[in-house]
């Protein structure tokens, strides 16, 4: 089951909206205002960044704004986000690379390579999918005591990597395994290293599956909020998540700073959502499929 | 040619068994996964049985009495564990029937339905901690939207501090966790829309069926498997929950948004009972378990 994507299946059910027009009219004027509701919070918080903080404590939350403040970005840029946005970036142009690579190579060897207990190993890694990340603190945190790597972005890195193992694997296997064998079998005769049947023959067949894990992996990374809080400590080592709500309590009645800052977060996801939208959601339910 | 096994007719990959090359290969993976999430795990559930600060070099073995502390006599352990219920069962009911909801909605003919898609689906992509962010500031008691709007439509006698009052904040962080959750079932939804055969629901349609009808008896029952995924990653998801309360309200006021991850947090972190906290954890383990067998053997089995 190659699920489809957002935009591009066929209606499975007959039209909802009514064939005749005014119950069509009121059909589309239902949904859209629900539509509009539904991404009101995202709107109020452009408009509130767009604000002066004259216009902001005079006209309401609800005005528009009466001039467009673009300085209110270069602000919250300065303050720290520069530092908060340089600390996700590095980290998820790093991390998400290298782990769908590590998790590449495994689920190569859960398909195509004949192992003792394949199928433990497999169910060995997905139960990472349902460990609630709470029964991993503490010990993480002596670990990385140990090694001195608390408040350090090489530490959080390796958790990372260890955190989005299990999903990448399910997904990768689950494509690998639509890929046939006898390419496989043909190159190891044609005198392939098991390296280069992966690397020139399978990889590169798994095309789709890497791309939106790279997609997927890069927004949750992006995103990670409870690691990078319990540990991160010093300013210059936040990442963005962690650094929003530090910018919450220390600007807390800046709101147009605070929305600025808020909405720098959110642009590249919306930039890499409307692009790769198709991807992304074939991934998601790619990992699905029963 | 038949080809049985491939690596004993020649070729550079004969020169290692199978099993050594495939021990290669899940090397990496595996001892990342092992430091990062068995031995903690493994861990987590021996701390449990401590007691500990988590500084001083010595460790006191108590057996099950931290599981006994916490069901005796840690009130906010109650607290939690009944927001966590409240949580779950919320949140296996709304946002999973919004999400079914908008499924259906946009999966028949309609216009710009690509739009209206990525527009329901925009929070999913956002983290929970940002969309928490945003809430906040939409519950501010006095420049927040929401108060606002109630005063513009007249409704001045709605107007509440939504997140501190004890007996409405727990819902006012379930909606903001809610606008984010709803996109997932509704992808997942769309997703099993797809597979229903569109025959079988021309042929009801011709037998007479109402909408309704077609719902309950056809849609519905092919929808099964989707629903228990969807319903299982709820779940787990529910039990875990921990960044939205966090940033909303940390758990205030006086504790009465509490959920179990956050306690856990507060526990361990700010109070050093190392030993609660981790028995907390395992706790949290436990009940996701209820879901968790039934999913990961999903997942594990092969068709």
């Amino acid at each position: 089951m190659s699920v489809a994507a957002l935009d591009r299946t066929r209606p499975a059910e007959a039209p909802y909206a009514g064939r005749t027009p005014i119950p069509r009219i009121a059909f589309y004027a239902g949904l859209s205002l629900f539509a509009l509701l539904w991404i009101a919070p995202v709107f109020i918080l452009v408009f509130t960044s767009l604000k002066t903080a004259h216009d902001f404590s005079h006209g309401g939350t609800f005005s528009l704004p009466k001039q467009f403040e673009w300085a209110n970005f270069t602000r919250a840029w300065d303050v720290g986000i520069r530092i908060y946005f340089m600390n996700s970036l590095v980290m998820t142009l790093v991390k998400v690379p290298v782990g769908v690579f590590i998790a590449a190579l495994a689920a190569f060897a859960l398909t195509f390579l004949r192992l003792p207990g394949e199928r433990w190993i497999f169910t060995f890694f997905i139960v990472g999918l349902v460990v609630p990340i709470q029964m991993t603190l503490v010990p993480l945190t002596l670990l990385l005591r140990s090694v001195d790597l608390i408040d350090s972005l090489y530490g959080l890195f390796w958790l990372y990597l260890g955190f989005g193992l299990p999903f990448a694997i399910l997904v990768m296997r689950g494509y690998m395994r639509s890929i046939p064998r006898e390419l496989v079998d043909a190159a190891l005769i044609d005198g392939c290293s098991w390296f280069s049947v992966f690397w020139r023959i399978v990889l590169p067949l798994s095309k789709p599956a890497v791309v939106s894990l790279l997609i997927f992996d890069g927004i949750s990374t992006w995103n990670e909020f409870i690691l990078a809080q319990i540990f991160l400590r010093q300013n210059t080592n936040r990442t963005l998540p962690l650094g929003l709500v530090n910018f919450q309590t220390e600007f807390s009645t800046a709101y147009e700073l605070l929305a600025a800052a808020q909405l720098i977060t959110i642009v590249p996801l919306v930039i890499v959502y409307l692009f790769f939208q198709r991807y992304f959601v074939d991934g998601l339910s790619g990992s699905l499929k029963s | 040619m038949s080809v049985t096994s491939p690596t004993a007719q020649g070729g550079r990959a004969s020169l290692r068994p199978e099993w050594v090359v495939g021990a290669i290969f899940l090397a990496p993976a595996f001892l990342i996964y092992v430091t990062v999430i068995i031995y903690p795990m493994i861990h987590s559930a021996w701390l449990s049985l401590y007691e500990w600060d988590g500084i001083s070099p010595t460790k006191r073995f108590v057996g099950f009495d931290n599981y006994v502390t916490l069901w005796t006599s840690n009130r906010v352990f109650w607290i939690a564990l009944k927001n966590n219920a409240l949580w779950t069962a919320v949140a296996l009911v709304v946002p999973t029937a919004m999400g079914l909801g908008l499924a259906l909605l946009l999966n028949g003919k309609l216009a710009a339905r690509g739009f209206y898609r990525g527009l329901f689906y925009f929070p999913a992509i956002l983290s929970l901690s940002i969309c928490g962010l945003i809430w906040t500031w939409i519950y501010h008691p006095t420049l927040g939207f929401l108060n606002q709007f109630l005063g513009w439509i007249g409704l001045e006698g709605l107007q509440r501090a939504w997140l501190s009052e004890p007996s409405i904040a727990l819902f006012a962080v379930m909606v903001a966790a809610a606008w984010h959750n709803t996109g997932l079932p509704m992808l997942l939804y769309l997703a099993g829309l797809q597979t229903i055969p569109r025959e079988i629901l021309e042929a009801a349609e011709v037998d007479g069926a109402t909408k309704l009808q077609r719902f309950r008896y056809v849609i519905w029952p092919m929808l099964k498997d989707t629903t228990f995924v969807v319903l299982a990653i709820t779940f787990i998801n529910s039990l875990k929950v921990y960044d939205v309360v966090y940033v909303m309200t940390y758990g205030g006021p006086a504790n009465q948004t509490q959920v179990l991850g956050t306690w856990m947090y507060f526990l361990t972190y700010n109070f050093n009972r190392i030993g609660l906290g981790t028995a907390i954890a395992v706790v949290l383990l436990g009940l996701t378990l209820i879901f968790a067998i039934p999913y990961t053997r999903r997942l594990g089995a092969d068709k």
